[in-house]
């Protein structure tokens, strides 16, 4: 092929596009012990040039890879506090995603994740205070108890929705709190438990080599909440749990077509608070101590709001409204009680301006974008009038529907043009030189396509005698004859074709 | 049940269903759970705390120590109190009701946006008024009447008496005026409203206001029996709530029923002398939840008998 | 659809040719989202007018109604009710503007009536006396309603709720007529009734005493023939046929 230059086609110019040799066999790396793909990569072939392409078609894994490896990168030369900072971060963000599988992937809008975890760190902290259990068990013992907590929760919300549910799990949280807080054992501490042994070395506690390792510890249980949402969310459990999300009528089909969608919400809310009682537990070490604060109002209002800002029911948004809020509540603690002002006055902007928060600004002008393009299209079809827009939707080619606009326009304007005396000339001399008007008429015939195309038949070799048929158009069906007129002289032919042309082309 | 028992748990009772009648009005009418109820509640008595504050020497100036200017001071507060809630119900509705009522989510959204609005009014009010606790004047002044052996607080009997004022009249607008026709249709089908001529936009700004008002009622009259602080909402707020949701959420008459329980329950689970006060809370979360799991629409859903 | 024959304008219908247009639409186009159900719709309709709208089920004819009071995703076009422009490109905004248009004197009784469930029926039609002069003669109006469906006397107290289907109907064309408009729209009156209850309400349709125009839009054409000025026909969005009175073979 010559060097020519070939300008990209479709809508997406500045996407990143491989060019893999076109000789070379596809191969792509799986996850081990998975049939799964590290990265979602569409082959496809450039319409115009016909070369190979390669273009990532998800590039999530991407950015969650960038954002998580600058964390890690970046934290080690930070100042003391914003180490700390960030493993608060870290554990939010962790707390975060896995309830966002509870509200946005089970659908079970629960207020009692705080409880669970603080149910977990509780019972971690008194079993390794007062009974001794060293401290790697502790990461056991939360689990359990997350999983306990869990599946006593989890009972009344297939009978409670919504609100009412909410409202419940919101009650469980403040009993829960009004409990710890009368506990004769921890009334000389205000219903904290401390001294709690930790991965951390005592003598490090609150040194950078502690914080770091603590850090170290916080990130890895960010990834394990990640591994979870990525196993729960995207797997059986998942996709079983999307077809029944939306609306009645959905919980309906799922139940008509054999999905039991309540078992698998109960399924996925007892796994991730189970998840939660590792966070508990984790969270009793990484500070030593628990105190019944983790069951306050104020604190779940703040994961709350996390979560509105980026973005409820996504992770993405999970943790990138986590780090919003830490960075506000913990890295500006200088500006004392208008930092929560802040957050406040964040969290009204984004809602009021964005569906769904942050992370889903992007989709929702997109959305945008999809339906005023609809509309436009819908209110052009009045000028076009060739193809609905219900049609114009599913003609995959979208230049199929220009060009019918075009040839609709050229009728348009060709159709004043034809007049008695244009017929008249085109009768005294069909082949010969024509007259401008004349010559764009027929030229547009001649672009006709081959479906229904006037053609004339000699009847006889060697003798004088036409017939007009059209083409079917399709390969081996024969011509239909049009009528049953014989034409002596093929300049009479050539015309009677032409007034059907006109004819049609007047009609349409 | 001795008779001090039952009015104080009247007293609870109607404070608890000011806040839970202007929640469920709300919810039913502009489709709204209105979490910035308690920064309504808590703004309003500030705004009564600062009108008496500059009233009191001009007052006293005038009326001198006289029952006329206990009258005024009364009103003042009253009055003031009622403005503060009508106008925070006004700026609920330009911030959580006018931008996004017709757009997708709009129920949860109108709910994050009403929460952040109280958080930041709470988190505010302690910015700018410190977390002191403030007294208001006594408008039913001290002292008590024994009947039958019973003491009973003026400020108690005010406040039933008060609460039950407002609430009839609140019932009464809605069930004889115009306005109260208007939105009791707006509450059952908007689109049969909007073909009578209701506009959602129009009716909403009166509805916000007016649950404000009740907002500042309840702070006004709980201002007589505790203080005004910037967290002061935080509490009939959750109160109000669980009663509205109690009593199936958009139930007028569901609201009353639940706060009267409600209010007798705190009354005689504070009484019992082994629980005491810490528990209140907890038993009254045991006992919404467990009359929602047996009724899951609770008291409304038993009273409401028509079909869809 | 049946075959119409023959038509001619009936004496009745010349008389009204000269009064005065009361709705004039021009080039209407709406629907929702990508989908447009309506295309360009021409219509004219004079004041007294009684035009029957008919169709198969999804041509159009509950959107041209929606359309005219603004329920639709998006319009375009030009409406003009009694002189003024109310249409007009809007693209959002479903039933923002309905209630200023009903007030303007266009009376809908909408597809699945609408009703307040938990409001008696005489609230129910107090509701609809929406226009200061109607709320103060509510009274009489009420009981003119109770006159023109008996029906509905004996269950004034009743919760709508309650009522079946035919009475719901009826409650729901009485809660039009509340208010003096110079348009009824009236969608679908036999829809899911049983025929000789939809007998009966058109029957009572025809012998409202209103002065506006009315645009019924029905399924049924037999119910419409003999008795409407004009018989309007929508297909796939477009109008078909204007005719005059029209009798069914």
């Amino acid at each position: 092929m010559t060097n020519r230059t070939f300008y990209k086609v479709g809508r997406r110019p500045w996407e990143v596009k491989g060019h893999p040799d076109g000789l070379q066999e596809r191969k792509r790396t799986r996850v081990p012990f998975t049939r799964r793909h590290w990265l979602k990569w569409r082959d496809s072939h450039n319409p115009k040039n016909l070369q190979r392409e390669r273009v990532l078609a998800d590039k999530k894994p991407l950015w969650w890879a960038i954002a998580l490896s600058l964390l890690v990168i970046v934290t080690p030369f930070l100042p003391n506090s914003m180490i700390s900072t960030a493993s608060i971060f870290c554990i939010y963000a962790a707390i975060n995603v896995l309830w966002t599988l509870i509200v946005g992937t089970a659908g079970i809008f629960s207020l009692a994740t705080l409880a669970v975890v603080g149910v977990a760190g509780y019972s971690a902290a008194a079993a390794n205070v007062y009974l001794g259990v060293p401290w790697p068990f502790m990461l056991l013992i939360g689990p359990l108890v997350g999983f306990i907590a869990g599946a006593v929760l989890a009972a009344p919300s297939t009978r409670l929705d919504g609100l009412y549910y909410a409202l419940l799990t919101m009650g469980v949280a403040e009993i829960c709190r009004v409990f710890v807080v009368q506990l004769r054992a921890l009334t000389t501490t205000n219903g904290a438990i401390t001294q709690v042994d930790s991965f951390i070395p005592e003598a490090w506690f609150l040194q950078r080599p502690g914080l770091l390792l603590g850090f170290a510890g916080a990130f890895c249980l960010l990834l394990g909440a990640l591994l979870v949402w990525r196993l729960v969310n995207s797997e059986r459990l998942g996709l079983l749990l999307r077809a029944s999300r939306g609306s009645r009528e959905d919980e309906s089909f799922c139940e008509a077509v054999g999905i039991d969608f309540r078992r698998a919400r109960l399924q996925v809310f007892v796994i991730s608070s189970a998840a939660l009682g590792v966070v508990g537990a984790f969270y009793a070490m990484y500070y030593r101590s628990i105190s019944p604060n983790i069951f306050s109002l104020d604190q779940l209002l703040l994961l709350f709001a996390m979560m509105v800002i980026g973005g409820l029911g996504r992770a993405e948004g999970a943790v990138l409204g986590a780090a919003i809020v830490t960075l506000i509540d913990k890295g500006m603690i200088e500006l004392g009680p208008l930092r929560i002002i802040l957050v406040a006055a964040i969290m009204l902007i984004v809602t009021i301006f964005a569906r769904e928060g942050l992370t889903g600004a992007r989709d929702q002008f997109r959305d945008f974008r999809k339906r005023k393009a609809g509309e436009r299209r819908a209110h052009r079809t009045e000028k076009g009038g060739e193809a609905m827009p219900e049609e114009a939707v599913d003609v995959r080619d979208k230049q199929e529907l220009y060009y019918r606009r075009f040839n609709k326009r050229l009728r348009d304007r060709l159709k004043p043009m034809i007049t008695p005396e244009l017929i008249a000339e085109h009768k005294a001399d069909p082949l010969g030189h024509h007259s401008d008007a004349l010559a764009r008429v027929l030229n547009y015939f001649r672009r006709a396509e081959m479906v229904d195309k006037y053609v004339i038949m000699r009847l006889k070799d060697g003798e004088e005698a036409y017939r007009i048929m059209a083409v079917s158009g399709v390969r081996g069906m024969p011509p239909r004859v049009v009528d049953d007129k014989e034409y002596q002289a093929l300049n009479d032919a050539y015309h009677a074709v032409f007034l059907l042309r006109v004819n049609d082309l007047l009609e349409s | 049940m001795d008779l001090g028992l039952v009015v104080y748990a009247l007293n609870l009772a109607a404070i608890y269903a000011l806040m839970a009648i202007g929640i469920s009005i709300l919810w039913s009418s502009v489709g709204m759970i209105n979490m910035a109820h308690g920064a309504t509640f808590a703004i309003s008595g500030y705004a009564a705390w600062l009108v008496t504050g500059a009233l009191k020497p001009v007052v006293a100036a005038t009326f001198g120590k006289t029952v006329l200017a206990s009258g005024v001071m009364a009103a003042a507060l009253v009055s003031s109190a009622l403005l503060a809630g009508a106008l925070c119900g006004a700026v609920i509705y330009a911030l959580a009701f006018l931008p996004i009522h017709d757009k997708p989510n709009y129920p949860v959204r109108a709910l994050i946006i009403t929460l952040a609005l109280n958080i930041g009014t709470v988190q505010g009010l302690l910015y700018f008024f410190g977390p002191r606790n403030q007294g208001l004047p006594k408008i039913f002044g001290f002292g008590r009447w024994e009947i039958w052996g019973a003491k009973i607080r003026y400020d108690q009997a005010g406040t039933i008496v008060g609460a039950a004022v407002i609430m009839g009249l609140t019932l009464a607008w809605l069930r004889y005026s115009r306005r109260g026709l208007e939105v009791r249709a707006m509450m059952q089908n908007a689109e049969g409203a909007a073909y009578s001529g209701i506009s959602r936009q129009v009716t909403a700004l009166p509805i916000l206001m007016l649950t404000g008002a009740l907002a500042g009622m309840a702070a006004a009259l709980l201002s007589q029996t505790i203080f005004v602080s910037p967290t002061a909402g935080v509490v009939p707020l959750v109160k109000g709530l669980t009663i509205a949701l109690l009593g199936g959420l958009g139930s007028v008459p569901g609201a009353m029923i639940g706060a009267l329980l409600i209010g007798f329950l705190e009354a005689i689970v504070g009484a019992i002398p082994f629980l005491g006060q810490r528990y209140v809370m907890s038993a009254t979360f045991a006992f919404i939840i467990l009359v929602l799991i047996v009724r899951p629409r609770g008291i409304g859903g038993l009273l409401d008998d028509t079909r869809e | 659809m049946a075959h119409l024959t023959r038509y001619s304008l009936t004496s009745e219908s010349r008389r009204l040719i000269l009064k005065p247009e009361l709705l004039q639409i021009n080039q209407l186009s709406a629907g929702y989202g990508p989908l447009r159900v309506l295309h360009e719709i021409d219509l004219t309709v004079r004041a007294g007018e009684r035009i029957g709208l008919v169709g198969l089920n999804g041509h159009g004819k509950t959107t041209m109604m929606r359309a005219i009071t603004h329920m639709t995703g998006w319009q375009q076009g030009s409406i003009r009710f009694n002189g003024v422009e109310i249409g007009g490109n809007r693209s959002q905004g479903a039933g923002r503007r309905t209630p200023g248009l009903v007030k303007m004197g266009i009376a809908v009784a909408p597809q699945g009536d609408a009703i307040f469930p938990g409001l008696s029926v005489r609230k129910h039609l107090e509701c609809g006396a929406h226009t200061k002069l109607a709320w103060r003669e509510r009274r009489q109006r009420i009981a003119q309603i109770y006159k023109i469906f008996p029906a509905l006397d004996p269950l004034q107290d009743a919760l709508v709720g309650k009522l079946s289907g035919g009475e719901r109907r009826m409650v729901s064309i009485g809660r039009m007529l509340m208010a003096d408009a110079k348009l009824y729209l009236i969608d679908e009156p036999s829809l899911g009734l049983a025929p000789k209850i939809s007998k009966r309400v058109m029957e009572a349709l025809w012998a409202l005493p209103v002065e506006g125009a009315m645009i019924i839009a029905e399924q049924n054409v037999s119910l419409l023939t003999g008795r409407a000025d004009r018989i309007v026909g929508m297909h796939a969005g477009r109008m078909r046929g204007d005719v005059g009175h029209v009798e069914l073979v």
